[in-house]
C-alpha cells in the first residue's frame, strides 16, 4: 500500500502557543486512520493544515507524493482533498440537495459544469449517506444527526481521494454512531482514504485500521488500535498521571 | 524649514481634533460592536447646537461644551434605547443599513431646519494666535487640541478605572455574564451609545470653531472618523490619538507637497493599506 | 399558480415597454429614473445579495459610467455606444484593481472601505482635467425620452436575466456558497477570490451602463452628481426592501419605492431622500429580509411577522 498523504515534521503556532508540534505520519491509500487525543490536542488544526485553511510554520505536507506547499484550499479540493467541519455549517439558505450540489459543482478536477448533472450526483450522494428522503428540505431544518450526514454528503460529492472527517460522531447516540460507522466503511470501500478525528474511543477503535494519538500538539502513539490504546503514555494523556 | 515646522504643528493640532471626532465612534464600535455610519451626522448636529448656543445665548463654544454634551447624550441614549437596541442581535449588515438610513434622515432634517448656508462659530478670540518661536499657534485650534486630549485621555481613564467604565467593557465582552451580575444591558448599551454621541457632539462644537459647518458635512466626517479609528486600532482607547495625529500630519503634509484636494485621497489610501496589512490598527495586536 | 406567475412577466414587460406610447412626458421621465435605479439595485444584488459582500460604494461605478460616456462623447467625439463600452471598461478595471484588496476584508470592513472609496472619488475626479474638473462636462443634447426609456428598460431586462442566470449556473452557486459560508466554499473547491472579483465587476458593469445612459439623458455631469453618494442608500434599500438574493426582488423594490416616493412628495429630490432614509430605518427593523420573505411568511403569520422580526433581533 502506498501513502496518499504524508505529513512531515509539521509545526504550527498561534501567537506563541504551539498547536501542532513536529508531527509526522502517513495516511495509506484505502485505509481508515483514526486520530484521537484530549481536547486541545491540535486535531482540528491538523485537519485545517491538510485542507489548506491554514499553513504550517515549518514542515511539509505531501499529497500523492507532491508537496502542497502554500497551495490554497480550493486548489487542494480540486486535487481531491475533502473535509467535513466539526461545527457544522451548511449553506443555510439552500436546500439539502443544493448544498451537496455545490460539492459536485466544485470538487475534484474542478467539478461539474452543469447544474443538472451536479444535482444528479448530489442525489446519489445523499442516497449513499441515507438522506435520500430529505433532498428538498432547507438545510437549516435538519437536526443534528441529519446535518452530520449532510456534511459527509457534501464532501463526498466532491469525489475526493482523501476524506478528512472532523468529529462526525459528536453528539450522536449509539444507534446513530453505528450508522455513521457504516457510512464511513462504505466510503472506504468505494476507494477513498479516510482520516477520522474522533472523541468516541469505542467507535473509533472498531472503525480504524490504524490509530494516531495527539497530545498537546505532539504525536505520542501511532499504530494498531489495540496496542495504541494499551499504551501507557496514551492512558496518562487521557486520565492524567496516577498519583503514587 | 520654518514652513515644514508650521505644517507639522498644524497637523498635530488637527490631529487632536480628529482624535476626539473618532473617539465616540471607536467607543461604540470597539465596545458595543455597533458600526455607526451616522456618526458624522451627530458631529454635525453638535456643531449646530454649539452655533445656536453661541449665536442666540452668547455662550462661548468651549464653555458651552458640557451643555452640548448633555443634550447629545440624551439624544444618543434615546436613539439607542428606542431604535438601535432593536437590531443589536441582527447581522452586522442591518446595523450598517439602519445607521446609514439614520444619516440620511438626520442630514435632511438638518437641511430643512438650518438651511444649506455655511456657518462658523467665531468667538472674539478666534483670530488670535500664540507665537512660539518659529511657529504660530492659532488660539482656537490650540484650545480645540487641548480639549481633545483631555477628553480622549479622560475616556481612556474612565473605561479602565471607573466602575461604570468597567461595567461597560464587561457587558460588551460577555452579555450573559453581565446580566448575571445584575447589569441591565439595555440601559448600559444606551448609556454607552449616549456617551459616544455626546463625544461626537462635543467634537462638533470644536469643529465649528475651526471650520465651516453645513448640513452635508456628516458623510465626510463619518468616513474620516472611520479612517482614524481603523488606523489607530480599536483595541486601545488611545488608538484614536495615534490615528488622529497620523492622519492630521499626513493630510497637512499632503496639502503642502501635493495639493490640498489630495489630502482626502491620501487618507483613504492609508485606510485601505492599513485594512489590508494591519487590520487591527497601529496600536492593535498584529493580525 | 406558478404558471400564472410566469406568464405575468412577459405581460408586465409588454406594458412597461409600451409606456412611451400612452404615457405622459412626466410618466416617461419618472420611468427612466425608476428603471435606472432598478438596474442599480439589481447590480448591487449581484455583489450584495448573492455574494454577501454589501458594497456601500457602487455609486463609484455609476460615476465611472457617466464619465465614460461624457469623456468619450465630449473630449473625443466618439459615439454614445463607444462611450458606454468605455464606461463599462473603466468599471471593470476599477473593480479588479481595487476589488482584489478590498474584497479580502470581512463584512463591515468591506462596507466601510467601499464607502470611503465612494467619498474620495468626488475629490479625485474634481482634479482630472479630462473630466472637466469640478465644473463637469456638457454632453451633446438628444431630445428623445422614449429612446432613453427603452434603453433603460432593455438594460434592466439584461441585468435581471443575468441574475436569473446566476441562480442556475455554477458561477452563481459558487457566489451563494461564498455568501453562506466562505471558508466552507473554499474547501469545497470554489476559487473565492476570483469569484468575488468577477461578481464585483459584473455589478460594476451594470451600474456603469446605468450611469452612462443617465449621463446622456440629462446632458450634464459633474463630480457631485455623477458620484452621488445617496445613490448607495437608494440602491441598497431598494434591493433589500424587495428581497436581496432573489431575481425580481430588487426590481419590485425599486419600482415600488420610486412610485411611493413620487406620490408622497412633489419635490422629488428634497423629500425623496428623507423618505428613503425613513424607509430604510423602518424596513431594517420590521422586515429585514425584504418583501419576498415578508410575502411568503405574512400569509402564515399575519402581523406577528413584524413583531417576530423585532423579537429575534432586539437586545
Amino acid at each position: 500500500m502506498t501513502a496518499i498523504l504524508e505529513i512531515r515534521n509539521v509545526t504550527r503556532r498561534f501567537a506563541g502557543l504551539i498547536a501542532v508540534d513536529d508531527v509526522s505520519f502517513i495516511l495509506q491509500r484505502g485505509e481508515i486512520l483514526g486520530v484521537i487525543g484530549p481536547n486541545g490536542a491540535g486535531k482540528t488544526t491538523l485537519i485545517s493544515l491538510i485542507s489548506g485553511t491554514l499553513f504550517p510554520g515549518s514542515g511539509e505536507i505531501l499529497f500523492e507524493g507532491r508537496p502542497l506547499g502554500r497551495l490554497p484550499a480550493y486548489r487542494r479540493a480540486r486535487l481531491g482533498i475533502g473535509r467535513t467541519f466539526q461545527i457544522m455549517r451548511p449553506f443555510p439558505g439552500l436546500s439539502v440537495l443544493d448544498n451537496v450540489a455545490v460539492g459536485a459543482l466544485f470538487g475534484r478536477g474542478g467539478g461539474q459544469a452543469q447544474l443538472a448533472k451536479a444535482r444528479e450526483q448530489a442525489r446519489a450522494q445523499l442516497d449513499f449517506v441515507g438522506l435520500g428522503r430529505n433532498v428538498d428540505q432547507r438545510a437549516d431544518e435538519l437536526g443534528g444527526p441529519g446535518r452530520k450526514r449532510l456534511e459527509l454528503a457534501k464532501a463526498l460529492a466532491m469525489q475526493p481521494k482523501v476524506l478528512l472527517c472532523d468529529e462526525v460522531m459528536a453528539g450522536l447516540n449509539l444507534v446513530e454512531i453505528e450508522e455513521v460507522i457504516e457510512v464511513i466503511r462504505k466510503v472506504r470501500d468505494a476507494g477513498i482514504s479516510v482520516l477520522v478525528i474522533e472523541h468516541v474511543i469505542k467507535a473509533i477503535k472498531s472503525l480504524s485500521d490504524r490509530l494516531l494519538v495527539l497530545h498537546h500538539g505532539e504525536k505520542i502513539a501511532d499504530g494498531e488500535p489495540r496496542a495504541v490504546l494499551a499504551n501507557q503514555a496514551v492512558i496518562e494523556a487521557y486520565l492524567g498521571k496516577r498519583r503514587a | 524649514m520654518d514652513l515644514l515646522e508650521q505644517i507639522l504643528i498644524n497637523g498635530i493640532l488637527l490631529g487632536g481634533l480628529y482624535a476626539v471626532m473618532a473617539l465616540g465612534l471607536a467607543l461604540v464600535w470597539g465596545v458595543l460592536n455597533i458600526v455607526n455610519l451616522s456618526h458624522g451626522a451627530f458631529i454635525m448636529l453638535g456643531a449646530y447646537m454649539s452655533w445656536y448656543l453661541y449665536t442666540y445665548a452668547h455662550i462661548d463654544p468651549f464653555l458651552g461644551l458640557p451643555i452640548t454634551a448633555a443634550a447629545m447624550f440624551a439624544i444618543g441614549y434615546g436613539v439607542q434605547r428606542g431604535l438601535l437596541n432593536l437590531i443589536v442581535r441582527a447581522p452586522m449588515f442591518n446595523t450598517l443599513l439602519i445607521t446609514f438610513g439614520l444619516e440620511v434622515v438626520l442630514t435632511y432634517l438638518a437641511q430643512l431646519a438650518f438651511s444649506a448656508d455655511f456657518r462658523t462659530i467665531n468667538p472674539a478670540y478666534a483670530g488670535d494666535s500664540i507665537v512660539l518661536g518659529p511657529v504660530v499657534l492659532p488660539l482656537a485650534r490650540l484650545l480645540a487640541f487641548g480639549v481633545a486630549i483631555v477628553l480622549t485621555v479622560g475616556m481612556w481613564l474612565f473605561l479602565l478605572h471607573t466602575r461604570l467604565g468597567r461595567a461597560i467593557r464587561a457587558t460588551a465582552q460577555n452579555l450573559v455574564a453581565a446580566r448575571l451580575y445584575g447589569v441591565e444591558p439595555r440601559h448600559l448599551y444606551a448609556t454607552t451609545f449616549g456617551i459616544g454621541i455626546a463625544l461626537a457632539g462635543m467634537a462638533g462644537g470644536l469643529y465649528g470653531t475651526v471650520s465651516q459647518i453645513n448640513p452635508y458635512i456628516g458623510a465626510a466626517l463619518t468616513a474620516k472618523s472611520f479612517a482614524i479609528s481603523i488606523i489607530g486600532g480599536l483595541d486601545n482607547p488611545l488608538g484614536v490619538i495615534v490615528g488622529g495625529l497620523f492622519l492630521g500630519i499626513l493630510e497637512s503634509l499632503t496639502a503642502l507637497y501635493v495639493g490640498s484636494t489630495y489630502a482626502d485621497v491620501a487618507s483613504f489610501g492609508v485606510l485601505v493599506l492599513v485594512l489590508m496589512v494591519r487590520p487591527n490598527g497601529l496600536l492593535g495586536k498584529a493580525a | 399558480m406558478k404558471a400564472l406567475r410566469i406568464a405575468l412577466i412577459p405581460a408586465a414587460l409588454a406594458v412597461l415597454a409600451a409606456v412611451p406610447w400612452f404615457g405622459s412626458d412626466v410618466l416617461i421621465q419618472f420611468g427612466i429614473n425608476a428603471l435606472l435605479l432598478a438596474v442599480l439595485a439589481q447590480g448591487w444584488n449581484i455583489i450584495g445579495g448573492y455574494t454577501g459582500y454589501a458594497s456601500f460604494g457602487n455609486s463609484v461605478f455609476y460615476g465611472l459610467g457617466s464619465y465614460g460616456v461624457g469623456i468619450a462623447m465630449v473630449q473625443w467625439q466618439l459615439p454614445f455606444g463607444v462611450g458606454l463600452v468605455f464606461g463599462a471598461a473603466l468599471a471593470v478595471v476599477f473593480a479588479v484593481l481595487l476589488g482584489v484588496p478590498v474584497l479580502r476584508l470581512r463584512g463591515h470592513y468591506f462596507a466601510i472601505a467601499t464607502l470611503a472609496l465612494a467619498q474620495v472619488m468626488i475629490a479625485i475626479v474634481s482634479n482630472v482635467k479630462l473630466a472637466g474638473r469640478n465644473i463637469g462636462l456638457v454632453l451633446p443634447p438628444l431630445n428623445n425620452d422614449p429612446l432613453f426609456y427603452e434603453l433603460s428598460l432593455g438594460l434592466l431586462v439584461l441585468a435581471t436575466l443575468s441574475v436569473f442566470w446566476l441562480t442556475r449556473s455554477r458561477f452563481g452557486f459558487g457566489l451563494i456558497a461564498i455568501r453562506e459560508n466562505e471558508e466552507g466554499a473554499a474547501v469545497m473547491g470554489v476559487n473565492t477570490t476570483l469569484y468575488k472579483t468577477l461578481a464585483f465587476a459584473l455589478s460594476g458593469i451594470f451600474s456603469a451602463l446605468a450611469g452612462g445612459i443617465h449621463a446622456y439623458w440629462v446632458t450634464f455631469i459633474d463630480p457631485e452628481s455623477a458620484f452621488d453618494i445617496s445613490l448607495n442608500v437608494k440602491m441598497i434599500i431598494m434591493a433589500v426592501f424587495g428581497g436581496p438574493g432573489t431575481v425580481l426582488g430588487p426590481v419590485v423594490g425599486a419600482l415600488s419605492l420610486s412610485a411611493i416616493s413620487e406620490v408622497l412628495s412633489s419635490e422629488v429630490t428634497r423629500l425623496a431622500g428623507l423618505f428613503f432614509g425613513v424607509v430604510v430605518v423602518a424596513a431594517v427593523v420590521l422586515m429585514p429580509r425584504g418583501l419576498a420573505d415578508m410575502s411568503r411568511r405574512f400569509r402564515k403569520m399575519g402581523w406577528r411577522y413584524f413583531a417576530e422580526n423585532v423579537r429575534t433581533h432586539r437586545l
